[in-house]
């Protein structure tokens, strides 16, 4: 058969024994190979002028039981990029390891132990019962679907559709049958998960929902997650390490305390009433303000203030008589990172965006 | 029946070699009922069996949970048909009458044919909307067993619901007609596995094209063509799909010839040509397939 159980998270993994196309032989016992290994990984859409380059010369590794997320606007790369590595779309140069075993050559055995949500499809019957959808996706995917029952009771228990087993997909609520799409993937065991813009049309609550399920199934069943999205609420939510993409090439890869660290300002907000550009003219004589907005209200000035600066803020606030309504400290996240990294933010669209080659 | 599963030597969870039938037998409708304690948490791999038992039993719920679909084909069949041999009668009268024969048989094969085709063509369709091709694709059984499973389903399907128009139109037209199951079914089912292949053709240029999905829908009527393709004037038609079936199915249920009284090349060729199109069909559609993965635009929703 071509399939090797998933079984056994931690013990050692045994490949696929018949396949003919059986390559490197992953190391027993010892961590073996990293869940995915992308080298030079590169893929064009269209010929010449026209050309779109959806992926450019991406290497990327992620070892097993991380969660990595793939951060971009739309037409960054980040869904060819992980239809590459299905082996749904054929890269034009480069390669794709998934455990071990490239997906190019040794597909079953590749295929085994990885799935993916991908955006924007529905990804099971709809006509079928939840359960179904499980028991008839777990077994494409190469499992005994009688041998992984208990198994898919505990994942519809922990997404909270126990209750909505025995129901049609199509009489679920929208983030009922995301959560069935998201089963359905985890239904056949697989190890490795692509999960592309998973919280897309979902609404805040429901997104928020899923989100914590998903940290949550990271880490109790031990999967390797890539999620892509250009929502960095849920990268930074759910992921350990972000990769940024911006026109098919990677521009950051660091875990997410890293990259908010490097980019942590020590900038101050301070909102008063009293901000007449007067009083604001006496602040910059005693501190550094970076930024003034007026129209706020109560106006806003933003001041360089790390460390022993901001007692100086304070003084240089008590001495031009300003009452202080708020004050914070600037939080930067993921999106600052990005920009500051591409110059664009993460709602542009960068070439070849709505739909084709993102 | 699921229950039974972890009855037997559950704990070789890897005793279940390749296409052992293993002990999880029989249909699974019970499965909603898991009793999880009882089950042993280790994944054991899927043999071709239970790959089968997948498909055919998906197919199955389909069939009996949305019995309207086939239900709407059994009636748009039959009002063709009454039309088709009501109209008949008044042009040809009693010329009609001395072929009906030859019409029920063609028209139930021309259903078969119809069910057969666009139910693949369709269903390759479907899937490439619902997303759940690629992971049709993406299967370590790999695209090809499965998409056969899928088409026996249909035939089978098929089958269920030609039976019941060609009853119909026997009781109606007051025909009789010789009904010998064994070689009914292995003819007509021969017959329409070449029509098959041209579903997997179909259905492989619609993820390509998805405009020309529709069109390819036409080719249906063109079946009628070849059902009643001159065999006996021009023989070479004998290697086009359907035709050289179409003339024994005439053979089988007009004159009562049985699948033994055929000559050896006559059984030869049909199966011949069943597979040829059958595999030309799929090599269509698996390249078609690979170049959609080329192109970037397989699962492009």
């Amino acid at each position: 058969m071509a399939r090797s159980a998933t079984s056994a998270r931690g013990g050692p993994r045994e490949r696929d024994e018949t396949d003919a196309e059986r390559g490197a032989e992953p190391t027993e016992g010892s961590l073996g190979p990293p869940a995915l290994a992308i080298e030079g990984l590169t893929k064009r859409f269209g010929e010449g002028d026209d050309a779109v380059v959806a992926v450019d010369d991406v290497s990327l590794t992620v070892e097993r039981g991380s969660v990595v997320g793939l951060l971009g606007p739309n037409g960054a790369g980040k869904t060819t990029l992980i239809k590459c590595a299905l082996g749904i779309v054929i890269p034009d140069a480069g390669s794709v390891r998934v455990f071990g075993n490239d997906v190019r050559d040794g597909r079953r055995a590749a295929y085994a132990d990885v799935d993916a949500m991908l955006e924007g499809a529905r990804n099971d019957y709809w006509r079928l019962t939840v359960r179904e959808n499980l028991r008839y996706f777990a077994t494409i995917s190469g499992v005994d679907p009688d041998s992984v029952a208990a198994r898919h009771d505990r994942l519809l228990d922990r997404l909270d559709l126990a209750d909505k087993a025995d129901t049609p997909v199509r009489d679920l609520s929208r983030g009922m049958k995301q959560k069935v799409s998201l089963a359905s993937v985890l239904a056949g065991g697989a190890e490795l998960v692509f999960l592309d813009e998973p919280t897309l049309g979902l609404d805040v609550e429901s997104a928020r929902t899923l989100r914590a399920e998903l940290r949550r199934l990271a880490a109790e069943e031990g999967l390797t997650i890539v999620v892509s999205s250009h929502d960095m609420t849920t990268i930074e939510a759910v992921c350990d390490r972000v990769v940024m993409l911006s026109n098919g090439r990677i521009v950051a890869d660091d875990t997410v305390e890293a990259l908010l660290g490097a980019a942590a300002s020590d900038a101050v907000r301070v909102a008063s009433p009293d901000l007449t550009p007067e009083t604001v003219e006496r602040l910059r004589e005693a501190v550094e303000v970076v930024g003034v907005d007026r129209d706020a209200r109560p106006p806003v000035v933003t001041v360089a203030a790390g460390g022993d600066r901001l007692y100086d803020l304070t003084d240089a606030l008590r001495a031009a008589g300003v009452t202080v309504s708020d004050i914070r400290t600037v939080q930067p996240d993921l999106e600052e990172v990005f920009l500051e990294r591409t110059g664009t933010g993460l709602g542009a669209a960068g070439p070849g965006s709505g739909g084709e080659g993102s | 029946m699921s229950g039974d599963a972890s009855a037997g030597p559950a704990s070789t969870a890897e005793s279940t070699a390749d296409g052992a039938p293993g002990d999880a037998t029989a249909a699974d409708a019970e499965g909603a009922s898991g009793t999880p304690s009882a089950v042993d948490d280790e994944p054991r791999p899927a043999t071709y069996y239970h790959l089968a038992r997948a498909v055919l039993y998906r197919e199955f719920l389909i069939f009996v949970r949305y019995p309207a679909n086939a239900i709407g084909g059994i009636v748009v069949s039959l009002f063709f048909f009454a039309a088709l041999f009501l109209g008949g009668q008044l042009l040809a009268g009693q010329a009609l009458a001395d072929s009906i024969e030859g019409i029920v048989v063609g028209y139930f094969l021309w259903t078969l044919s119809v069910g057969a085709y666009s139910s693949v063509s369709n269903d390759i369709g479907s899937e490439v909307q619902w997303g759940t091709l690629e992971r049709h694709i993406t299967t370590p059984f790999g695209f090809a067993p499965v998409a056969l499973l899928k088409g026996v389903a249909k035939v089978v399907r098929t089958f269920l619901t030609s039976a019941v128009i060609l009853a119909v139109m026997l009781l109606a037209t007051g025909t009789r007609l010789s009904l010998a199951p064994l070689t009914v079914i292995v003819v007509a089912g021969l017959s329409i596995v070449s029509v098959l292949g041209l579903g997997f053709a179909a259905g492989g240029v619609t993820v390509l094209y998805k405009r020309i999905g529709n069109w390819l829908n036409l080719l249906q009527f063109g079946f009628v063509a070849l059902i009643s393709a001159p065999v006996f004037d021009l023989p070479w038609t004998r290697v086009l799909p359907l035709a050289h079936g179409s003339a024994m199915l005439q053979r089988v249920m007009v004159d009562g010839v049985r699948l033994w009284e055929f000559p050896l090349a006559d059984l030869a060729l049909l199966v011949a040509v069943a597979v040829g199109y059958l595999v030309g069909g799929y090599l269509v559609f698996q390249l078609a397939t690979g170049r959609a993965r080329r192109l970037g635009v397989l699962g492009d929703y």
